[in-house]
């Protein structure tokens, strides 16, 4: 009895803690595959029907495809995101090259630069970069949405600690062997960090893909549409929601960051931990 | 070329594109914002202007909606901050003892994180409908009051920090968790052999041990909810009675609907002002050496 | 990899402005090529795909674009768009609009458009709504009114006949009695609700052209122009200048306290809205427009219903103004774009829309030969219009308003103190119209 009393409690613990995060995610998903009125129904009382549909259609997502873009968004924030992450990595690995590994004066001022924007709120920002955005001829592309972000101080932070660590032995070899700054960056500093190179593009993808703010400001057109835009469009702003159909959109932007997460879990909770470590 | 010029051609190549576009997409905005809020203008049509010099500074100081919007927006974050530590902590505890699927539980509760901010709004949306909400379906089931949630005005609010305290409180809880096994084993150990129970081996070995963890995580759970926007776009439209009116959502509200572009610019200086104020703050907590 | 990078780089940006262009190459039909013209519209609102399609097989070398948003972020949008560089070369936008994006240069005047006698076809709110500084912006696809639709087959159990004369219509006071009546269950467990939730704006309670008119029936036209009774009516001043002492009178709250005693003391109503209440049999009575009779014939809801002149208090009123279309004075098409409002606006494509929506025609040639504007029940709302509409209140900075007002009012609805509230909204939105 004294056995089992803790562990008994302990799987009661299991079991709310899974309810109540995984229970969002199966009404969800669930529903999306209901027409509206069953949503309703299964809800009146709650039971095992609200979880599982009894007859699922797929009406729902070929409504989003067919009628509302959904297809083209996903590509459209696909695009975006490859390309912020591209331009992340090789912005930031450039920079943190040059101010771990080239003396240079200034260096010091070029820092405090960079550090000064760590701390601005983006928020803060959004009417005047999407003047000055719509200036450069940028409203409304693809290009304005993820090309403001890629020099990320933070992703400068974390490439820049992990350059630091890596033993400037190293290059300095390879100095003697006559070897130029790029080659050095390229073929010696760049593979020893590519852990860290992971797990920076992996944060990058995500904050791009579930970014909302800045592309609803920037983006106007549906040609343009990105699958954030797409689902908050069809929420409760504007008009009476189609329930099943905004939690099909759900389950589409969701899904892909998702298997990313369960495949590359690792890198993850390891980016976290790193920033969480080092402070 | 001469080694010097091929030494400054390096840093060019190499630092210079990070700060151009740095300088392009941050400061030049910046300086913009600052400019800005000195004219009192209209998006619809920018280029007609006055100058007003301060006055747009004076008026958000004066006016008890923006002052709202900031209040909202400080006691947001504090209900996050306040509920996201000891629960993400309390889960990092239990999931730190022997656990069979410790990684699925793990996994499951991190699920939140990767999920943008527009689907858990949209989600809790419906979560929270007063008519056909799950919650309140499930409320029901277990003999409890319907509840009004996003449509009253004491309840909005707290309703909100909930999805967030349920959004973050995985990201928290590995926090922790890596801060928990960072704990060398024969610490504990030694308490325990010194007669100390769980509860005092808790208070007295593990938590001081945490606390450079714990200010890290209020650090970000800070910057996390003063970002907060997608809530008041999607599910509450700043209301009721402007008690979800978080700043980001003011400012763009000012900018875009109400074409006050100028005031908005004012309100995003005093905001990053603000929130730049804090994060040294807390960076400077941060930084202090904790001596266990 | 970093020169797949590059090459990403590079491609994601010179292929976005070359996606831009509005004409394709020529064709052998379209030798200058096919035009695009784009449309920013809201979502389930004309331009229809029916009108699209009449309009483009009679002009075969121009495609239409359409950009939808829902209603309630249109407004916000078009702001967005007109300080764009590349805006559209349409918007459908709210009529009331019109003297806001006039006023800030946004839409071209096609009086150099309109054919001879156009002008004198449009029926006179919309003629009113459209037309700042003496110029004209739009002829307009339809004119609006609200009025009570209800289910039929639940009143007549209960003995229960709504009045279907303007001049015996209900007051609020015999409304909310009948709702009361119809309802099924209360507090948490309410089966029929008597009065469906809003539909409009926000999908949430507030909407300034449904719920804005519990405010203006306290008021009275009639009454001296210094009079509350008056201002109450009019919730602005005449130049559009003022809310202060127009929005927040004594009987102004008034209105605001019946509106929000729907829904906590009456309880007759829900604040949250339940997509298609009515037609799921989830309450007895609707406010809307005429154009939701379209979807009733089309798709049988399993009851018979009917439509009542929309109740008042001290004076009946309703809003006229609808959606139109109008050219952006940045379109680099406007001779096109200018046709294709014209085009839609009158004769047979319009005639066809207003016919299969069921909506009031604005052209007064096309009123008279729609036989069901004259028939139960669809007479209802175009009396109304013609003895009972105003527009909503006339302001250059009328979008603000509208925004605030709602906001107030939603606000109001879900508990918070009428007073208090108004006078909020009235100081929020002086310094608005006063620019």
């Amino acid at each position: 009895m004294k056995r089992i009393l803790p562990l008994l409690g302990a799987a009661v613990i299991l079991v709310v803690i899974l309810t109540i995060f995984l229970g969002p995610y199966a009404w969800i998903v669930a529903s999306s595959f209901k027409p509206q009125f069953a949503i309703f129904r299964d809800l009146n009382p709650i039971s095992w029907g609200t979880f599982i549909p009894a007859n699922p259609t797929i009406e729902n997502f070929i409504h989003l495809f067919a009628n509302r873009g959904v297809g083209r968004a996903l590509i459209n924030s696909a695009i975006v995101s490859s390309c912020q992450v591209l331009g992340t990595l090789f912005l930031c690995s450039m920079a943190a090259y040059g101010l771990t590994r080239i003396r240079f004066k200034g260096a010091g001022i070029v820092f405090g630069i960079v550090l000064m924007t760590f701390l601005l709120p983006i928020e803060s920002l959004m009417v005047p970069l999407f003047m000055h955005v719509s200036k450069l001829g940028m409203q409304d592309t693809l290009v304005g949405v993820f090309i403001p972000w890629i020099a990320s101080p933070f992703g400068l932070f974390m490439l820049r600690q992990a350059f630091e660590d890596l033993p400037r032995e190293l290059d300095e070899a390879a100095t003697i062997d006559g070897a130029g700054h790029w080659r050095i960056f390229w073929s010696i500093v760049l593979p020893n960090v590519r852990t860290t190179l992971a797990t920076l593009a992996l944060v990058t993808f995500l904050f791009s893909w579930n970014a909302f703010l800045w592309p609803l400001v920037i983006i106007q057109s549906p040609k343009n549409q990105l699958i954030q835009l797409a689902i908050a469009q069809s929420v409760a702003i504007g008009q009476l929601p189609n329930w099943g159909e905004t939690f099909a959109g759900a389950t589409i932007a969701t899904i892909p960051l998702i298997v990313l997460f369960l495949f590359l879990q690792r890198y993850f909770v390891r980016g976290i931990a790193l920033t969480g470590v080092k402070g | 070329m001469t080694r010097a010029l091929r030494h400054w051609a390096a840093v060019i190549a190499f630092v210079g594109p990070f700060l151009f576009m740095l300088l392009m997409f941050q400061y030049v905005p910046v300086a913009r914002m600052l400019w800005d809020s000195l004219w009192d203008f209209a998006l619809l049509n920018p280029d007609k202007r006055t100058f007003v010099g301060l006055g747009n500074y004076l008026d958000l100081f004066d006016d008890p909606d923006r002052r709202q919007a900031f209040l909202v927006t400080f006691g947001f974050a504090a209900g996050v901050v306040l509920t996201v530590i000891p629960v993400s902590f309390l889960v990092a505890v239990y999931l730190n003892g022997t656990l069979p699927a410790r990684a699925i539980v793990r996994a499951v509760v991190f699920l939140p994180v990767v999920t943008s901010a527009v689907v858990i709004a949209t989600m809790w949306t419906f979560l929270l409908d007063p008519n056909n909400g799950l919650i309140n379906g499930a409320l029901v089931i277990l003999g409890l009051p319907k509840l009004a949630f996003l449509t009253s005005k004491a309840q909005a609010l707290p309703s909100v920090i909930g999805m967030m305290l349920w959004q973050q409180t995985g990201f928290a809880t590995v926090l922790f968790l890596s801060g928990l096994q960072g704990i060398p084993r024969d610490l504990e150990d030694a308490a325990r052999v010194d007669g100390c129970s769980a509860l005092q081996r808790l208070r007295h070995v593990v938590i001081p041990l945490l606390s450079r963890t714990t200010v890290f995580i209020v650090v970000i759970m800070t910057v996390f909810s003063l970002q907060a926007f997608a809530p008041a776009l999607i599910m509450t439209s700043g209301g009721p009675e402007g008690t979800t009116n978080f700043v980001a959502f003011d400012i763009y509200q000012l900018a875009f609907s109400l074409q006050q572009p100028g005031l908005a610019s004012a309100v995003s200086a005093v905001f990053m002002a603000v929130v730049m104020g804090i994060s040294l703050v807390q960076m400077r907590l941060l930084r202090t050496r904790w001596t266990y | 990899m970093l020169r797949f990078a590059t090459a990403l780089l590079a491609t994601a940006l010179f292929a976005a402005p070359a996606l831009a262009g509005d004409r394709s190459a020529p064709t052998a039909d379209c030798p200058q090529g096919v035009l695009t013209l784009s449309v920013l519209k809201p979502l389930n609102n004309p331009p229809t795909p029916a009108m699209i399609s009449a309009w483009e097989s009679g002009n075969k070398c121009i495609k239409i674009a359409l950009n939808e948003v829902p209603f309630g972020q249109l407004a916000d949008k078009i702001s967005v768009l007109a300080a764009a560089t590349n805006p559209p070369d349409l918007l459908m936008f709210d009529g009331p609009n019109t003297q806001t994006y006039a006023a800030a240069g946004i839409l071209l005047p096609l009086d150099k458009y309109f054919p001879a006698g156009l002008k004198d076809d449009i029926v006179a709110p919309t003629l009113a709504e459209h037309t700042y500084e003496g110029k004209i912006y739009s002829p307009g696809t339809q004119q609006a009114s609200l009025a009570l639709y209800y289910n039929a087959d639940m009143l007549a159990p209960l003995g229960i006949t709504p009045p279907k004369d303007l001049d015996k219509a209900w007051t609020w006071a015999q409304a909310i009695e009948a709702m009361k009546k119809c309802q099924k269950g209360e507090g948490d467990n309410v089966s029929v609700w008597g009065l469906a939730p809003s539909r409009f704006g926000n999908a949430t309670p507030g909407f300034v052209f449904r719920d804005f008119l519990f405010v203006r029936t306290f008021g009275d036209p009639k009454a001296p122009p210094e009079s509350s009774l008056y201002k109450t009516y009019w919730g602005i001043s005449p130049d559009g200048k003022t809310a202060q002492g127009w929005l927040n009178t004594p009987e102004a709250v008034e209105g605001a306290k019946l509106f929000a005693d729907l829904f906590n003391v009456h309880k007759i109503t829900p604040k949250a809205g339940i997509p298609n209440a009515f037609q799921d049999k989830k309450a007895c009575f609707t406010i809307d427009v005429s154009y939701f009779a379209a979807g009733l014939v089309n798709n049988d809801p399993g009851f018979k219903w009917g439509v009542t002149p929309l109740p008042y208090v001290r004076t009946p009123v309703v809003h006229t103004g609808s959606l139109t279309l109008g050219v952006t004075a940045k379109s680099t098409n406007p001779d096109e774009a200018a046709k294709f409002v014209i085009d839609v606006s009158t004769g047979k494509i319009a005639e066809d829309y207003n016919r299969a929506a069921r909506a009031l025609p604005a052209m007064k040639s096309i009123g008279a030969r729609i036989e069901w504007l004259k028939e139960y029940p669809l007479n209802i709302f175009q009396e109304e219009v013609e003895k009972w509409g105003h527009p909503r209140p006339p302001s250059a900075h009328f979008a603000q308003y509208d925004k605030i007002v709602s906001d107030a009012l939603r606000d109001i609805a879900y508990g918070a103190d009428a007073k208090t509230r108004l006078d909020a909204a009235a100081r929020a939105v002086q310094p608005l119209l006063a620019r």
